[in-house]
């Protein structure tokens, strides 16, 4: 995520003023932004309506003046000055896909760069307040909406670990399907290339799962496929015994009857084929690996014509839940618990949540999650300058990623405040990688312990070695790296990129540039107007700390020799001198953090992006946690139980209609 | 999550073993000819990309006359081949209005879609079929595999530039407008797709073809699909949509199945001793895979350049595609510095990252032009494998310190089988990526009923004859 911003020391040049004022406008604007209002997601239908209709009213009244006055001339039908328009937005402000638009509108009007200085006319400060809030309370537009939830396949995580959960094969089995994104960036798509592997392991699963073909069969085959049919009984009938009892499973829901048929169908295959009843139900197993109601998580009933919103079915929701936190298929009391049609009740679903985050499987909510978010998923594969840090062995690297992952881990099993990822003063550490915190000589063995930290400048995310060093260059640090990390990934800021034609910096000397320490070189862009926007609000975060090196070793001096200066101010006028000082600050913006991590967590849990009405739905959940000490426990009982993740949207908007619609 | 795939190479090259010498098996046009017609080898169609473009002035050539005799220092590695390349200049990119912020997530996506996302459902995957998509629909009906998808990162990265979904960043190859095609990043995956149970031969023994494929498993698959259906008719319409994927997909599955029979049959016929009519003997010295021990990034490069090859000369399919490298941040320490491909990029004309931005387009085009030339040295037909081929190396960036787009760096390498008139280096041409696209297919061969994404025309003065 930040490798593609270019470095401090190498702007590029200019030649798209206009669209750049507009970056740092937002930039500059956003960060400065206080907090938005918060509102509670569940509030009243009225008020909501209420809300919707005065939100409505000021965007004809004041709003579309104002754009046909002071932005259309530039961003019109005529000219799309940046290639930015309002020709769509305006007919349609509430869409999600106008959103950003709106809100980058709002930080330019704010930052004085919009509409330009030469402009003929120019709003008022009044009326640019105006436009400002209406910005903010935009997300009223949006209807009640979960969004869509179409059939997912599983990915290739969950695949692995419902296989064997199923029939207890190593989940080693999928290594060769190909990587996947976790999450709000899951592809949920199929492609030929993937069908043809699920058959490949289906095949190789019956293999090396099951005992060789017509010979006594194994535990596994007596547990899947029931005892052999009983003299007298008709062979199909004790197949339709096995057929839903694998079903059952290996669907995460009850079968249907048309469904169960189609498998008798390949049991018929085999039998007429001269197979014997075990070898024609391997078949049949093999026919339900491939099935989408396998590899897809698919609702149990038909769907009622006319809806357009529905409540999740119990089963689908047992697996939704049991897929974000376990990252496999429901257990039995889960199941259980769907066969009832209780799982929905929140108290219950609550429970539940619960009960899977205290299990070690709920270990894929970091590997899935946490590792992504705190960006260590990428440790493993980085490249370090092997001259500079020979010590980043893939032990430490494993290491680190271990420290992070049981330090989420604590924070969730033992429902602490969220704000201990920030401000917490303890670790987990083993002997490699205590060397990195020097503390090789009071920790040994390679076991990972939990270790209570001294060094205030320590303990949290931001003094993680993991986390430092993957937001390091390979061979040095990058403070603009680090600040764009703490703003977009702990406080949840929206930083632009860099401008692709930033001007260019006076040429530097070499000799002159080669005694400056990181710092200093950083800065030196600050001098230009045009960097200095942005960089003045990112920079200072990266400098507080500068005091760990690229790996996250403390260091006094940097590698030039230049003393470290990790003094800095944040917008507000809060000075700092020390990574303790920043952490301090950092701490107190609970509302932030909570936001964020709620904001990203809900993507996760949705697989997707958010769009309008979430960002009521998060305001709802940002309170309950603020409510509740901002326990992690809270945060995660409060997105399983929300609305876009117990129902689903079933159609398009305005897309075409599954069925006539019922008359009222 | 993410896993290193050095080492997952490594393991994997391992289970290969040593090495490989598959000897030159010649079964082209198996299918689509009728029996009398004059044998003629199909053209194959292969693409290979390196994200963030060029440095434009040790890219381009001085002069076309000057082009075969002293080509630019960074085509140095093609010089063996130079008579069989065609470079254009003034192809443009694709214009990425409203969408200008999202450069790095559009180089790849736009570069055989010559189209833009959906600026309205960004975070959904809206782009349009792939040009080696389009091909692969037309001639993938005549081998075992329709196409050939590479990649030498995972295709895991994650970034979010202008509210695009993600996989922007790292897909080229769109199987419809909502379906991206993942690329396979092991090389053992790939041979073992491409030959283990396709009946061709390894290390000069008898087709090692595991277990052939189950005879009821087209039976079984046809039952499964016609359940789907089922369940696609009790379900809502966005479910629906996502069924048709899999519907899709298991008919292409089926699909292969056949062919894979298909070839068995055939393998079995040759060995009873019955010739097969386009079966043409060949004099190339058979193909040799070696497995490097190391684990550079070169050899692995090499490794897939190699399958590639390999899988064109034994016609398992006609169409390839590698995304030799992501536009994510990746590092060569192979050439001695540990920067970022992207950083370089944005040099600011410091000598010193120019050069490292050099040194990266030669090494890329370096794994090309050995691909490139172990094709021109296989003898098949009457030419050559490459006279055959029309192999497309390009960035979806002219300069990467500005995200230029003006004229994007293409060579073509391969007469396409007549089609294509190379050795040249033509100045002056005026069209964009999308018109170079449409008028690779057409001279493939594929009939396309409508240009690719933004064309408005073929070129025909990069055609034979002009």
């Amino acid at each position: 995520m930040l490798n593609t911003r270019h470095s401090p020391e190498m702007p590029a040049p200019l030649t798209q003023k206009c669209r750049l004022f507009a970056w740092l406008a937002l930039a500059g604007a956003s960060w400065l932004m206080p907090l938005q209002a918060q509102t509670p997601s569940e509030a009243p239908a009225l008020d909501l309506a209420a809300t919707q209709a005065a939100t409505k009213k000021t965007f004809q009244e004041k709003i579309v003046p104002f754009v046909s006055t002071y932005c259309t001339d530039c961003h019109g039908d005529k000219k799309q000055k940046g290639g930015m328009t309002f020709r769509s937005a305006i007919k349609n402000p509430g869409a999600s896909a106008f959103r950003k638009q709106w809100k980058l509108s709002a930080a330019s009007l704010k930052a004085h760069d919009m509409p330009p200085e030469d402009a003929s006319k120019q709003p008022s400060p009044e009326e640019v307040k105006v436009f400002t809030d209406w910005v903010t309370e935009m997300k009223y537009l949006s209807p009640k909406d979960p969004g869509v939830f179409v059939i997912r396949r599983l990915n290739k995580v969950e695949y692995a670990n419902t296989l064997k959960d199923l029939l207890g094969v190593p989940p080693e089995i999928a290594t060769d399907l190909p990587e996947e994104v976790f999450g709000a960036g899951y592809l949920n798509s199929l492609s030929p290339l993937l069908m043809e592997q699920y058959l490949a392991i289906a095949n190789g699963v019956l293999k090396s799962a099951l005992a060789p073909e017509d010979a006594q069969p194994n535990a596994l085959e007596k547990r899947l496929f029931g005892p052999p049919p009983a003299p007298g009984t008709h062979p199909r009938e004790a197949a339709r015994e096995a057929v839903h009892s694998l079903t059952r499973k290996a669907f995460r829901r009850p079968a249907s009857e048309a469904e169960t048929e189609v498998l008798l169908q390949v049991f018929d295959l085999a039998a007429q084929n001269g197979k014997s009843y075990a070898t024609s139900l391997r078949l049949v197993l093999k026919a339900i690996l491939v099935s989408p109601q396998f590899l897809f998580i698919t609702p149990s009933g038909e769907t009622q014509p006319g809806s357009d919103i529905v409540p999740l079915d119990d089963h689908q929701l047992a697996s939704r839940l049991s897929y974000l936190l376990w990252a496999t298929m429901p257990d039995a009391e889960l199941a259980a618990l769907a066969d009832a049609g209780t799982l929905r009740e929140p108290e219950i679903l609550s429970g539940q949540a619960a009960r899977l985050l205290a299990d070690p499987r709920s270990r894929a909510l970091f590997d899935g999650f946490g590792a992504q978010w705190l960006g260590v998923g990428k440790l493993a594969s980085k490249t370090f300058d092997t001259a500079k840090f020979p010590q980043m062995t893939s032990e430490l690297r494993a290491a680190m990623y271990d420290e992070a992952r049981l330090f989420f881990e604590n924070i969730t099993r033992e429902n602490r405040s969220l704000v201990t990822f920030v401000d917490g003063d303890y670790t987990f550490l083993n002997e490699t990688l205590a060397p990195v915190y020097g503390l090789e000589r009071e920790i040994t063995g390679p076991q990972m312990r939990k270790v209570t930290l001294k060094d205030p400048n320590r303990g949290g995310i931001l003094g993680m070695p993991g986390v430092l060093a993957t937001t390091s260059f390979p061979n040095r640090t990058s403070p603009v790296n680090r600040g764009v990390w703490v703003l977009e990934q702990v406080l949840g800021e929206h930083v632009p990129l860099a401008p692709p034609n930033v001007p260019a910096l006076e040429k530097q000397d070499k000799k002159k540039v080669a005694n400056l320490t990181m710092r200093q070189r950083t800065e030196l862009h600050r001098t230009n107007a045009v960097c200095a926007n942005c960089h003045k609000i990112l920079d200072p975060i990266g400098f507080g700390l500068e005091n760990f090196d690229a790996i996250g070793r403390w260091r006094e001096q940097d590698e030039n020799g230049g003393a470290i200066d990790a003094a800095g101010e944040l917008p507000g006028a809060k000075h700092f001198a020390t990574p303790a000082e920043l952490k301090k600050i950092l701490a107190t913006r609970t509302d932030d953090l909570s936001r964020n991590l709620s904001e990203k967590l809900l993507a996760y849990a949705l697989c997707r992006q958010l769009e309008g009405y979430d960002e009521i739905v998060v305001d709802g959940i940002t309170d309950a946690v603020r409510k509740d000490g901002f326990r992690m426990q809270t945060l995660l009982t409060q997105i399983v139980t929300s609305y876009p993740f117990t129902h689903r949207r079933i159609q398009e908007q305005g897309g075409p209609s599954n069925g006539k619609k019922l008359a009222n | 999550m993410e896993k290193n795939w050095l080492i997952d190479r490594r393991t994997c090259l391992r289970g290969l073993g040593a090495s490989l010498a598959l000897p030159l098996l010649e079964t082209m046009g198996w299918a689509e000819q009728p029996k009398a017609a004059p044998y003629k080898p199909p053209v194959r169609l292969g693409f290979m990309y390196m994200p963030h473009g060029v440095i434009p002035d040790q890219f381009w050539p001085t002069s076309p006359e000057t082009f075969l005799s002293s080509p630019p220092p960074c085509l140095e590695s093609l010089r063996p081949v130079l008579e069989q390349c065609l470079l254009m200049k003034g192809i443009s990119g694709i214009p990425i209005a409203p969408l200008s912020g999202a450069p790095h997530a559009l180089e790849l996506s736009t570069w055989l879609t010559a189209t833009l996302p959906d600026a309205n459902r960004r975070s959904q995957i809206n782009i349009a079929i792939s040009a080696d998509q389009i091909a692969a629909n037309y001639v993938g009906a005549f081998t075992a595999l329709p196409s050939l998808e590479l990649a030498t990162m995972p295709q895991t990265h994650k970034e979010n530039q202008e509210g695009l979904n993600e996989a922007y960043y790292s897909h080229c190859s769109f199987r419809s407008p909502t379906q991206p095609v993942p690329a396979e990043t092991n090389p053992r995956s790939v041979f073992n797709r491409l030959f283990k149970d396709g009946g061709a031969s390894l290390g000069g023994m008898k087709a090692k073809t595991a277990a052939p494929p189950d005879p009821l498993e087209r039976g079984m698959l046809d039952l499964v699909l016609g359940g789907a259906k089922d369940l696609r008719k009790k379900l809502s319409y966005n479910d629906q949509h996502k069924l048709d994927e899999y519907l899709d997909c298991v008919r292409s599955l089926e699909r292969r199945i056949a062919a894979i029979e298909f070839r068995q049959k055939e393998a079995a016929l040759e060995a009873a001793g019955v010739s097969v009519s386009k079966r043409k003997t060949s004099d190339s010295p058979p193909i040799e895979i070696k497995i490097p021990e190391g684990d550079k990034r070169s050899e692995y490069m090499k490794v897939m350049c190699d399958l590639t090859v390999l899988a064109f000369q034994t016609d398992t399919t006609r169409v390839s595609t590698y995304i030799g490298s992501t536009p994510n941040g990746v590092s060569y320490p192979e050439l001695g510095f540990t920067d970022q491909h992207h950083s370089v990029t944005h040099h600011n004309n410091q000598a010193e990252k120019v050069d490292k931005v050099m040194k990266i387009s030669e090494f890329n085009l370096t794994q090309f032009a050995y691909m490139v030339e172990r094709m021109h040295n296989l003898k098949e037909g009457e030419g050559t494998l490459l006279d055959n081929c029309i192999m497309m190396w390009g960035s979806g960036l002219e300069d990467g310190n500005k995200h230029s787009r003006e004229n994007l760096p293409f060579i073509i390498a391969g007469r396409g089988g007549g089609s294509i008139n190379t050795g040249r280096f033509l100045t002056g041409v005026s069209g964009n990526q999308g018109d170079l696209l449409s008028t690779l297919l057409t001279c493939a061969g594929i009939p396309i009923d409508r240009l690719v994404g933004i064309a408005t025309k073929q070129l025909p003065e990069i055609m034979a004859g002009a």
